[in-house]
């Protein structure tokens, strides 16, 4: 095996140096991927001569003398997200055999920049899970525990650059679906501000929280991502014109004298002992570095994952209104145009999709848009200006990823609305659209990773990584590695 | 099971499922109707929250680009997801034989 830098910007500078070539780095990657991914699962489809095609192209052009951001890093892509030459199955029957017409966008960009799609990764159904226990094909299971699910949806994603399968890989966030698995998984795991990069190609749930982004091993990383994705794109319209700017040369500049506000409510939440010790470890880590550490309250932010599986499950159930039969996947022919559509959704979604379709559509519905819809679009309001508020007293506001660590597989299967609690640090942010990344903060007395969310205002990306980089540098890059793959990678 | 005040009962959620294109078979309908009864239950602690004045739901309207025509995908495209035939994509058949 080479002795692989294993991140995002080391491949990227010895690609470019001629110190390593794509090939030889997309090679390795595969051989991990063969190696490790039979207990993991974290792959849906693993495109290995496609891969090694683009590889070739990348050390052309540095060959040619160019050096782009991403030469030769292997990367994996959420499977609801578009891969030229690649299915995008969205992990359900209904999307099967589906082919792509082109990259979206946050593809295209990473594609110039010269990173190499090694696969599509497993997730929920449609993204709509905590656990990636709801897609259609397989579990994916938590390389630091494999009998514990690796968060969701994203969790394949976030497995495969845990398992140093790939130096980084896309997810896609809804109401945590980056965040919640890098947590659970030991990586970092970023949201963008709502409308930063293109959601062009990504296949829509809630097309008002949706955001793609990287998860990755260091902040770093995620940061060389973003930077390369994110920017305005006239095929979405709610795509931003504000300039990304330059995160990553802001990185190391500390957060000295910086107003850090802990969250009251997440406190207030009756936290799992281990979360609960690992804040306090948080709180020291960031006085050190210098921040002013204050409180902040977000007085709606206990109502967020009941505003969120309003909103989410309508949008949802409008979005996915298009699977009908005639124009995706399979399709099976009935006698009438209704009997196509209810055999070909009937048979095409697995039950939680229906679930959540069910309850966007009993929350559209005449007779309860109002007292449902109505409210939780106004609550969504006061929630945003709760973080406008809360954005007035701190520069950067920290609370848990999750509120427990990563649980085990089935445990919460058969219990959607406790599933659903998983996301509750997670979706006041995908609510109020501000940008929010979840930073490995250490591991439990059982040896399970923990995390810490950071966010920032709206568009706040350069403050929030320079602050989540001040906090890695203060607990360390986390070195340890998922049990049984140190002998294998080094 | 739901309470007598759960607006989620096994009729609802036929007759949603109607709305929804989905058929939910009959012995399913009480587990999807405790499973939504209990999410819509939890989701009626918004009820609770006192509303602020004018806190109405300001979503920005989306801006639209101009309606100009651009390059779109070609057959070859076309053909990955369905099949052609005198040029056109074949569908299933949606209307009755009878």
């Amino acid at each position: 095996m080479l002795s692989l830098r294993e991140s995002v910007v080391g491949i990227a500078e010895d690609v470019s140096a001629g110190r390593a070539s794509a090939v030889e780095v997309t090679r390795e990657s595969l051989a991990r991927i063969r190696e490790r991914d039979g207990k993991i699962g974290a792959f849906l489809e693993v495109s290995e001569e496609l891969a090694l095609e683009e590889a070739r192209a990348v050390d052309a052009r540095v060959a040619a003398g160019e050096s782009p951001p991403l030469a030769g890093v292997p990367i994996a892509v959420k499977d609801n997200m578009w891969v030229e030459g690649r299915g995008a199955t969205c992990a359900s029957r209904i999307l099967e055999g589906f082919r792509p017409p082109e990259d979206a966008t946050a593809i295209l960009r990473l594609r110039q920049a010269g990173a190499v799609v090694v696969g599509k990764t497993n997730l929920d159904e449609f993204a709509m899970g905590s656990s990636t226990e709801n897609s259609a094909f397989h579990v994916t299971r938590n390389p630091w525990d494999l009998k514990r699910i690796p968060g969701g949806s994203s969790g394949g994603s976030a497995a495969a650059v845990s398992a140093r399968m790939v130096a980084g890989a896309l997810g896609s966030d809804t109401g945590g679906s980056i965040r919640q698995p890098g947590a659970c998984c030991g990586v970092v795991g970023f949201k963008p501000t709502y409308g930063r990069v293109s959601r062009y190609g990504l296949v829509a749930f809630g097309s008002s929280l949706d955001q793609i982004g990287p998860l990755t091993r260091s902040v770093a990383d995620a940061a060389r991502l973003y930077s390369v994705m994110a920017g305005q794109d006239p095929r979405d319209s709610t795509s931003a014109s504000l300039p990304v700017g330059r995160p990553e040369a802001t990185l190391e500049t500390g957060i000295r004298g910086k107003r850090v506000g802990f969250l009251i409510e997440a406190e207030a939440e009756g936290l799992d002992p281990r979360i609960a010790a690992n804040l306090g470890e948080a709180r020291e880590a960031f006085a050190s570095a210098g921040a002013e550490l204050t409180t902040v309250s977000i007085p709606r932010a206990p109502y967020a994952i009941a505003i969120y599986y309003v909103i989410a499950s309508a949008e949802a159930s409008s979005n996915l209104a298009r699977f009908d039969g005639i124009r995706y996947g399979p399709r099976r022919a009935e006698d009438d145009l209704l009997a196509v559509y209810l055999a070909n959704r009937t048979a095409g979604f697995g039950p939680e999709v229906k679930r959540r379709i069910l309850l966007g559509t009993f929350a559209l519905a005449a007779g309860y848009y109002e007292a449902y819809y109505g409210r939780a679009m106004r609550a969504r309001e006061m929630l945003r200006r709760d973080f406008d508020r809360a954005f007035t007293q701190v520069d950067v506001i920290v609370c848990p990823s999750v509120p427990a660590p990563a649980f085990r597989l089935g445990e919460k299967v058969d219990d959607p609305l406790n599933m659903y609690l998983s996301d509750i640090f997670t979706v006041p942010a995908s609510l109020s659209g501000v940008p929010a990344i979840s930073v490995p903060s250490g591991f439990s007395p059982d040896g399970l990773p923990l995390a810490i969310q950071i966010l920032a205002p709206s568009f706040g990306e350069e403050l929030l990584f320079c602050a989540a980089r001040a906090f890695e540098r203060q607990i360390g890059f986390p070195d340890r590695m998922p049990p049984g793959l140190d002998a294998a990678s080094r | 099971m739901p309470s007598n005040s759960s607006p989620v009962s096994p009729d609802v959620v036929r007759k949603v499922a109607a709305l929804a294109r989905l058929s939910v078979p009959e012995e399913d309908l009480p587990v999807f109707a405790q499973q939504l009864a209990r999410i819509v239950s939890y989701i009626d602690q918004l009820n609770e929250l006192p509303e602020e004045h004018a806190a109405g739901a300001q979503v920005p309207a989306t801006p639209l680009r101009a309606d100009e025509p651009g390059p779109c995908f070609g057959k070859e495209t076309l053909e990955r997801n369905a099949r052609l035939l005198h040029g056109h994509g074949v569908v299933p058949r949606v209307v009755g034989s009878g």
